[in-house]
């Protein structure tokens, strides 16, 4: 008996904290370091989304370092075999549940709402950020965080809550040295 | 031709740096238009502090050259010159610094004299400097150069200041006469 409870334990255990996402990967043009006034591409895709309990993508959200500016989007992630819908470029969207997203992009489901996409992928997108132009070493992480049913409040008996942002980006503004010559008399 | 591309290479460098100016620098009493610079970064700003020794920013602010009137007091005058770069971005680098020493330069007055009288050294101030003029020998001047106005210079570090020296006709003394 002990032990087919802690098996049971074990399966929920797995299934509350499971993964949807998976193959993730990116592309930055240029690689880093970067020096302020930078101008980054950011290809960044998700290979699989799999929706453990009908658990729908909804979201994907740039988190981005204080050194950054300048955020633009230049690719929407795709929908293939999806809902009705968009994905829709936000720089900040409160869900009725009071779930803040943003900025990054959201899917409207015109069918019906705050159903997301059943789409598993893959999704491709890219977004360009500038380099700050400051005096200060000031954060230039970058990651991207995925969103679902299960955190907008959309389907409250999904299964991918707790997937972690993906790392992107660790560093800093590499600020040049500004070297003055000694002071010369005619 | 290995000569040659040195030889080119010195005198580029030469025209590029130009001098370096040793600290503390040292300037004229009331000199004006002193140049001051250093190496420009175009796409930097350069911000400039005079400091003492009456000295007063006359153009160039915000560029990599300046020029400077300076005042009459002698004396060092500690980071009379600073200048701070900014890159392009608008953030300064470190103060860079340069200490002054306005020069002023006295001589002392001679004279008159007669045709006749010793040789007299000349004395400037502060010493070290060199006396130059008509009937200067040695920082010394000789009455007997001649009846008439002289003027003589003294220098010193690239100062000069200058004093009248007159030397008139002795008294003409008849024959002794036995009434």
């Amino acid at each position: 008996m002990k032990k087919v409870l802690t098996i049971l334990f074990l399966l929920i255990g797995l299934t509350a904290s499971s993964q949807c996402i998976s193959n993730q990967s990116f592309t930055l043009t240029p690689v880093g370091p970067y020096q302020p006034g930078d101008v980054v591409t950011v290809d960044y895709t998700l290979g699989n989304f799999t929706g453990i309990n009908i658990n729908w993508i909804h979201a994907f959200q740039i988190n981005l370092g204080p050194g950054w500016t300048g955020l633009t989007p230049l690719l929407a992630p795709g929908n293939p075999a999806g809902s009705i819908g968009n994905w829709l470029w936000d720089l900040q969207n409160t869900y009725p549940g009071g779930f803040n997203f943003g900025p990054g992009w959201r899917f409207v489901n015109t069918g019906t709402a705050g159903w997301g996409t059943s789409s598993t992928g893959p999704f491709i997108m890219s977004f360009q950020v500038t380099v700050a132009s400051v005096c200060t070493p000031d954060d230039l992480s970058i990651s991207i965080e995925v969103f679902d049913d299960c955190t907008t409040g959309g389907w409250s008996n999904g299964g991918c809550c707790v997937d972690p942002a993906y790392n992107i980006y660790n560093g800093v503004i590499q600020i040049p040295p500004i070297i003055t010559s000694n002071i010369n008399h005619f | 031709m290995k000569k040659f591309i040195t030889v080119l290479f010195v005198c580029f460098g030469l025209a590029s740096y130009g001098q370096t100016t040793i600290n503390p620098d040292t300037v004229c009493a009331n000199a004006v238009g002193e140049q001051y610079f250093v190496t420009n970064t175009p796409t930097s700003t350069y911000n400039w502090t005079i400091t003492g020794g009456g000295g007063v920013l006359q153009t160039g602010q915000g560029t990599n050259s300046i020029t400077v009137d300076w005042g009459g007091v002698s004396g060092l005058y500690p980071n009379a010159v600073e200048v701070i770069e900014s890159n392009a971005n608008g953030c300064p680098g470190a103060p860079v610094l340069l200490d002054v020493f306005v020069l002023n330069l006295t001589g002392n007055a001679i004279g008159p004299f007669c045709e006749g009288d010793p040789t007299t050294p000349l004395v400037g101030n502060p010493a070290g400097g060199t006396w130059s003029g008509t009937g200067v020998v040695a920082n010394s001047f000789q009455p007997s150069t001649g009846v008439g106005n002289y003027v003589l210079t003294y220098t010193l570090g690239g100062c000069n200041t200058t004093i009248n020296v007159v030397v008139n006709n002795g008294p003409v003394t008849g024959p002794i006469q036995h009434f």
